[in-house]
This record gives C-alpha cells, sequence and structure tokens, in this order.
C-alpha cells in the first residue's frame, strides 16, 4: 500500500496520479482519500487501518497542524485523524508526504 | 547533545521522541510539563505514561520554572512538552513569563546531558485567532525558532515519521 499524506490541496492526488501515470478514473478505482474523516467515528482505529491497508493507494489530509480546537468532538476528531495517519504509515510499504506539489519519501521508495 | 522534535496533534512524535531517546545509553529521565488541570489532561497523562512503560523512564513533574530544577548530571533528559510549559510559564500563577523558558532550557544543557525536547506545530491552521491566542503562537514560535538554532538535530514528525530539518538520524 502506498500511503500519502499532507497539507489539504497541496497536490497529493495529482501527485500519484503523475508518479503511476493514473487517468482520474482509474485513481477513483484504485485509491481511497480524504481517510482522515473516517477516523473520527471509528472506535477501532487498528481495524480501520488494517481494512485500509488492503488497498493500493490510501490518502489522508493532514489536519493536526493548527491551534487545539476549543470544542472537545473536533479535537478527538483531529487526533482520530493523526493516530489513523500514524498506523497507516506503520502498515503500508512507501509513504510520502507531498508539500505544496512537491514529493518527499519518508519510507520505502517512490512507486517510479 | 540536544535534539528538537516538532509536530502536529497526534503525529506520533512522543513515540517518536521516546525511541530517540532509547537509542542513548544511560539513565532517562522524563520531564512531564502537563499541568492535570482536568479529567481531559489526567486521561492524556495517564495514556502517555501507559506508552512509555517499560521504556524505562523515572518522570519528574515540573510545571513551570525548570531553572529551578536540580537534575542529575549525564543523563538523558526527555522533556514533553514545549507547547504546556509555554502556558504554564505564560499563564499559571507561578508561570515566570516567556523569559523563564529559555533560561530553563539553558540550565538543562550542559553537564554531559542529553536534551530532547517535544514541541507541537500548531501554525498551520490559519491566522484568525484572538489577541491572547497570537500572543501565545508567538511566544511559542520564538521559543521553537531559538531551540531548533541551538539543537543539533531538528526533527519534524510526519505520521510517525521523521523528515529531518537539522542533522539526520542517530547513526
Amino acid at each position: 500500500m502506498i500511503f500519502i499524506t499532507g497539507p489539504l490541496l497541496a497536490g497529493k492526488q495529482s501527485y500519484i496520479c503523475a508518479a503511476l501515470g493514473l487517468s482520474l478514473d482509474e485513481f477513483a478505482r484504485r485509491a481511497v482519500w480524504d481517510v482522515q474523516e473516517l477516523a473520527a467515528k471509528e472506535p477501532d482505529l487498528p481495524a480501520l487501518a488494517e481494512a485500509l491497508a488492503q488497498r493500493e493507494i490510501v490518502i489522508a489530509t493532514e489536519v493536526g497542524g493548527g491551534v487545539v480546537p476549543t470544542d472537545p468532538e473536533e479535537r478527538e476528531a483531529r487526533e482520530a485523524a493523526g493516530r489513523l495517519s500514524c498506523l497507516l504509515a506503520e502498515r503500508a510499504d512507501t509513504v510520502v508526504r507531498v508539500y505544496c506539489g512537491l514529493p518527499q519519501v519518508l519510507k520505502g521508495q517512490l512507486p517510479c | 547533545m540536544f535534539t528538537l522534535v516538532i509536530g502536529g496533534a497526534a503525529s506520533g512524535k512522543s513515540e517518536y521522541a521516546e525511541s530517540w531517546v532509547m537509542r542513548l545509553p544511560g539513565r532517562r529521565i522524563y520531564l512531564a510539563t502537563m499541568k492535570p488541570w482536568d479529567e481531559e489532561c489526567r486521561a492524556r497523562i495517564a495514556r502517555h505514561r501507559r506508552l512509555r512503560q517499560d521504556k524505562g523512564f523515572e518522570t519528574v513533574e515540573r510545571y513551570t520554572n525548570l531553572s529551578g530544577l536540580e537534575l542529575p548530571a549525564g543523563t538523558n533528559i526527555l522533556l514533553e512538552c514545549m507547547s504546556n510549559l509555554t502556558a504554564n510559564e505564560l499563564y499559571d500563577p507561578e508561570g515566570g513569563g516567556k523569559e523563564a523558558i529559555l533560561l530553563g532550557i539553558d540550565a538543562l544543557l550542559g553537564r554531559g546531558r542529553h536534551l530532547t525536547i517535544v514541541t507541537n506545530e500548531v501554525f498551520s491552521g490559519g491566522t484568525a485567532y484572538g489577541a491572547d491566542t497570537l500572543r501565545y503562537l508567538e511566544t511559542l514560535a520564538r521559543v521553537n525558532r531559538a531551540l531548533a538554532s541551538r539543537a543539533d538535530t531538528v526533527a519534524e514528525i510526519v505520521c510517525g515519521l521523521p523528515n529531518f530539518l537539522k542533522g539526520g538520524p542517530q547513526p
């Protein structure tokens, strides 16, 4: 599994489409994205990570870099999203962080 | 040796910092700066205690005035975390203000110690904050920059993995 992370609108999808030569249709078939949104209501994050790890490409937006929210639910959702990303990175063969469109390999090797 | 570990919420920074310190020989002291204000803080502290149990850390709790803290020479100190210490020095009745933060760090450095500090990336969520929050952010940012400038190694943690901004992995 290739795990792609990075800030909002950093070019994560564009990067992986270009790197693997994917059309948008192929991308939609082979990837799952915005997985940070699945974390908030998930009581079993390791099970969710395990299920996602069966996919070829998993994309999560980094959401933990702002001021700690005053709302407890937002706070919890943000932490769950961060923990899910850590669990996905552990299970991934390759982890790429995309930052202003530029890829940085944090684990494994670029797929091409 | 001085190492700064920085990351966002639940980025895996604590676990990374612990594993970094565990690769160093010698006695390990965990300098905990979070004051147990409420149930959420207590739960957070308990979670961190669970994460580092069996890792051979002695826990020392200290919320303000690190320069008045006596710690043995030649030890590995893991300070967690700078965002709490900064809030304590600024807002706690016992706090010494922003000047106390770096004075405290100066006191920890030296005497053959390895110091590792965990701090928070809280600067990527926009700029629309009230004056009090901005004052806190400005203090923490200045502290982070001062620490990064002095550190031998600065690792930004992304989903548990290090992005070295200064220095590199341990040999």
